[in-house]
């Protein structure tokens, strides 16, 4: 059974690591999905360019989180 | 030809990667308690592995419109680049520390050789285990980068050869792979899916790129940018 969970819990793990950048890189696709069919190659560069802040985003946010010192409680 | 160059390329490089992550777990279990346990564990994690290629491959490849399966492998396959690609920059901009084959070689080692007086089992499971879970990744590597560009049979030839070559390098060795240079593997990797999955989610959006697949190179080098901008955001924050 536990042999199952970690299966299952790595499958999960290979395609989202934080829930919060998982659901705003579907909601960017969601949008690109919109857009395309009616802006053409316009919509498909706003979407690249999404989908990389997003990632300098969500990277320098974790990277500031984890090197910031802990506080003492 | 380009294209299956990169698909090939793509499997092969991301499949090395898994399995010198699988390789570290199968020696340390191999070299502590004997090798019958954990080659029947090793090839029996490989048979269902090979059975979910097969089932899983054939049934997207054969009854999914290729829009759609382009949109869904492309999603599926942003998030694991991304995934990972997140995680290299990190590593890059030390937030985290590198992984090291020699140290969870070492880590497995003594985990083992407190569980020695059970029955191997233990081995054999360890390494059902290992190779099952890192193959796992390896299975989505080669389906999603092969699937959607009619490429499917490059893409299960390029994780062989990745899997060939980690195995008999380990045969040789004997040692955990401790000089692959994982962590800028794993960068480089995910950066080219990261690029295959936009440029597939983007044709299943019904989008045309400009160049067709040479357009990747351009993902690549945006992706690139980006993430070595990260990487300098991190070491300097005054500058955000």
């Amino acid at each position: 059974m536990s042999f199952l969970r970690a299966a299952v819990r790595q499958v999960v793990g290979l395609f989202v690591s934080d829930w919060v950048q998982g659901g705003v890189v579907l909601a960017i696709i969601a949008a690109g999905w919109l857009a395309v069919s009616r802006l053409g190659t316009p919509a498909v560069v706003v979407f690249v360019l999404l989908i990389a802040a997003q990632l300098v985003w969500f990277a320098r946010a974790e990277g500031v989180r984890r090197s910031r010192p802990q506080s003492p409680s | 030809m380009g294209q299956q160059v990169l698909i090939f390329g793509a499997a092969f490089l991301g499949s090395a990667v898994e399995a010198t992550e699988a390789l570290t777990i199968v020696l340390a279990v191999g070299l502590t308690r004997g090798w019958r346990a954990p080659l029947l564990g090793t090839v029996a994690a490989i048979v269902a592995l090979a059975a979910l290629v097969i089932l899983f491959g054939q049934l997207i490849v054969t009854r999914i419109p290729d829009s759609a399966l382009k949109l869904l492998v492309g999603t599926l396959l942003l998030l694991f680049g991304l995934n990972w690609l997140h995680k290299a920059v990190l590593r890059s901009a030390g937030a985290v520390a590198m992984r090291d084959e020699a140290r969870a070689y070492q880590q497995t080692v003594s985990q083992l050789q407190e569980t020695q007086s059970r029955t191997d089992w233990v081995g054999f499971v360890l390494a059902l285990k290992g190779v099952f879970l890192e193959g796992l990744e390896v299975v989505f590597i080669v389906i999603g980068v092969g699937g959607t560009g009619h490429g499917l049979a490059t893409a299960v030839a390029g994780g062989l050869v990745a899997a060939a070559v980690v195995a008999a390098t380990g045969f040789f060795v004997r040692r955990p792979l401790a000089r692959v240079p994982e962590n800028t593997l794993k960068y480089g990797v995910g950066v080219i899916l990261t690029s295959l999955g936009t440029f597939w989610a983007a044709e299943g959006m019904g989008a045309t790129w400009p160049g067709d697949f040479l357009s990747i190179f351009v993902l690549v080098a945006v992706y690139f940018g980006a993430s070595r901008l990260a990487v300098e955001l991190i070491r300097r924050p005054a500058l955000a």
